[in-house]
């Protein structure tokens, strides 16, 4: 064998270990990005079943501002953030992704209901928003709708923006879309129970929410 | 999956052609040719006669510092003749010739203008030493490079030596670009001459022994890349080709981005001219070793894919661009330009495109400085490295459009065109 034929098979030899190697760790990555999504919303479960627990303990006790907001929302944006990155990556329709996407809807759902009965028995007036999206390429203003509400949320950070996957296959999430009767046409918003439905522009979105609701020096914690 | 699978195949291709480029640098005939050592270290070294033709074509400016670097070669001066060819000049090259007229080593030809490649052959014809060189009016040498030269010639079968090349007096950013480039090029001849893969033999200090050249017919005009098309026909009639990885020699280089793409243009179809023209058969030649199975199909996919990397490119960062400005397109700047979320790990873009590029690029640098270590070349590489990670992929796709364009649509340029 000549000292080129030679090295030209070690070329490849290393060539096949290198995009191996790389594409190993590009998985190695992504299995670990998984793990962190899974450690979070383990956590999360903990934070909704002590939720539930502090709301039923309360039922019976004066509504003091110490006990009655929920701090899961914060954590909730936290792995929403981290969900759109890992579907990003891994794709729409990695199995892994759908699994905890289902989960985290699973979680919105369970914090705006007891961000609601808190609301009820403590008589405040949370901003609540409820966004309806599609990333199955039927809505070319999803994009645009999901950057502003970010956007609101950051500046007013007494916003609860839930956000959904509409497409997403999850009996509890069919049963949400039904009773809040939200139709096809996306982007969808409901703010404090206005549907509204489209996306032109950051000031018509704005227009959507109660008088008052988007103050910097809020009060309301919930 | 994006249209980054576009680039994977070329991805994979230039890791495999740098990992054959580092296998072979690690192997025995480069490792014995850089333990060569200078003519003249043995005292039983034979002492033969060169010349060194130098063709000027309106290079006033340079003409005295280039014949003063020959001047100062390192070689028994009766050895050593230096042949000025004005090869129809209408600038003062003729009156800085004319001072150089009187010097024993030095004679000086004028000519009505050919080309450069007429030039060459004018000298050629001027000479009987054994072994004929050539340097551009544009280029300085190294007091021992001849030295270094002439070792290569050890075996009949070599008719060419290249030497190694890095630009003089880099100021611009533009021309460290360039030196990185060049140094990266030292380390690639010097590679690719273990096992007799070069394909050019460049103006700035070259040499061939007389006997063979004329044999094979003397220089051609070769799509005014003589030094390429002499190469290759001295590949095709069975010829090796050597480097002397430490005869350094420094050559001015274009300033201005405009000048280097004309320069660059030239080059680049002129090789595409040649390869796929005259010497088409050579490629996939099984005959020709490494240089007709793997080193000019390389070449000729690398003008291709590095267009294609770079539309690629080009594309995903604009529809990238014009994605976030519509998104964005009526939030508060305020809010838009202030980077959101915390560095984490988690959101590390580490994907399969941009890190098989990063190896890529870090095996390019890698062979970079190995190049300036191996040649000796003083100065610093740093600033060189940095322009060229920033600018050449940015610039090299001008050239490479332009050249395929000419070529395609059968346009010819000028010299300086």
């Amino acid at each position: 064998m000549s000292i080129v034929t030679r090295n030209v098979l070690i070329a490849l030899f290393i060539t096949v270990a290198l995009t191996g190697t790389v594409a190993y760790a590009v998985n190695y990555l992504n299995d670990a990005r998984i793990a962190e999504l899974g450690a979070i919303e383990d956590q999360l479960s903990i934070d909704t079943l002590s939720l539930d627990t502090q709301f039923s303990l309360l039922e019976a006790a004066p509504c003091d501002s110490a006990a009655s907001s929920t701090t899961l929302i914060t954590s909730l944006a936290d792995l929403g953030n981290r969900l759109s990155y890992a579907e990003n990556q891994l794709g729409t329709d990695n199995a892994q992704v759908l699994r905890l996407k289902q989960q985290y809807s699973l979680l919105e759902i369970r914090d705006y209901l007891i961000t609601k009965q808190l609301a009820k028995a403590c008589g405040t007036k949370p901003v609540i928003v409820l966004y309806f999206y599609s990333n199955a390429g039927d809505c070319s203003d999803c994009d645009k709708a999901g950057y502003a509400l970010s956007y609101l949320h950051n500046t007013y950070p007494a916003l609860r923006v839930y956000s959904f996957d509409y497409n997403l296959e999850l009996g509890a999430l069919k049963t949400f879309i039904a009773l809040n009767k939200v139709q096809g046409a996306l982007p969808a918003f409901i703010v404090n129970g206005k549907h509204s439905y489209g996306f032109t522009s950051l000031e018509d979105l704005e227009k959507q929410f109660p008088k008052g609701a988007l103050a910097t020096s809020t009060t309301s914690k919930l | 999956m994006g249209p980054e699978i576009l680039a994977y195949p070329f991805l994979f291709l230039a890791i495999f052609f740098e990992s054959f480029l580092l296998v072979t640098l690690l192997s025995a005939p480069a490792r014995s040719a850089r333990g060569r050592a200078p003519h003249g270290a043995n005292t039983s070294d034979e002492t033969p006669s060169v010349a060194v033709i130098v063709p000027c074509w309106n290079e006033e400016l340079t003409i005295a510092a280039t014949c003063d670097s020959l001047l100062a070669l390192e070689y028994p001066k009766e050895k050593l003749e230096i042949i000025l060819v004005d090869d129809g000049s209408t600038d003062a090259t003729s009156a800085v010739m004319a001072r150089f007229a009187e010097h024993p080593q030095v004679r000086v030809i004028t000519k009505e203008n050919g080309g450069k490649h007429t030039a060459l052959n004018t000298g050629i014809a001027a000479t009987s030493a054994e072994f004929v060189g050539c340097l551009d009016a544009d280029s300085f040498v190294e007091p021992d490079a001849l030295r270094e030269i002439i070792p290569c010639f050890a075996r009949g079968e070599v008719a060419a030596v290249t030497a190694a090349m890095s630009i003089h007096r880099p100021q611009k950013l533009l021309q460290h670009m360039q030196n990185a480039e060049y140094t990266f090029g030292i380390t690639l001849r010097h590679t690719l001459a273990s096992v007799n893969g070069l394909y050019v033999t460049p103006g700035p200090f070259s040499f061939y022994r007389r006997n063979i050249v004329e044999t094979v017919g003397g220089f051609k005009r070769g799509h005014q890349t003589e030094d390429m098309e002499m190469a290759l026909r001295l590949q095709r009639e069975g010829y090796e080709i050597e480097n002397a990885p430490r005869a350094r020699v420094y050559t001015t280089s274009p300033d201005t981005i405009l000048k280097l793409v004309k320069q660059r243009t030239r080059w680049t179809a002129g090789f595409l001219r040649n390869v796929l023209g005259e010497y088409r058969s050579l490629i996939g030649d099984w005959n020709r070793g490494v240089l007709g199975m793997l080193i000019l199909p390389t070449a000729v996919i690398a003008v291709g894919s590095g267009i294609l990397l770079f539309a690629l490119m080009l594309f995903l960062l604009l529809r990238d661009a014009f994605t976030a400005l519509s998104i964005r397109a009526d939030i508060p700047l305020s809010y838009t330009l202030l980077p959101h979320g915390s560095f984490d790990w988690f959101y590390f873009p580490a994907n399969f495109y941009i890190l098989l590029a990063l190896i890529t690029l870090g095996v390019s640098l890698g062979l970079i400085v190995f190049g300036k270590r191996l040649s000796k070349t003083p100065g610093k590489i740093g600033l060189g490295i940095i322009s060229y990670v920033i600018l050449y992929g940015l610039i090299a796709p001008l050239w490479l459009v332009r050249a395929t364009a000419d070529v395609t649509f059968g346009r010819h340029r000028g010299w300086r065109a």
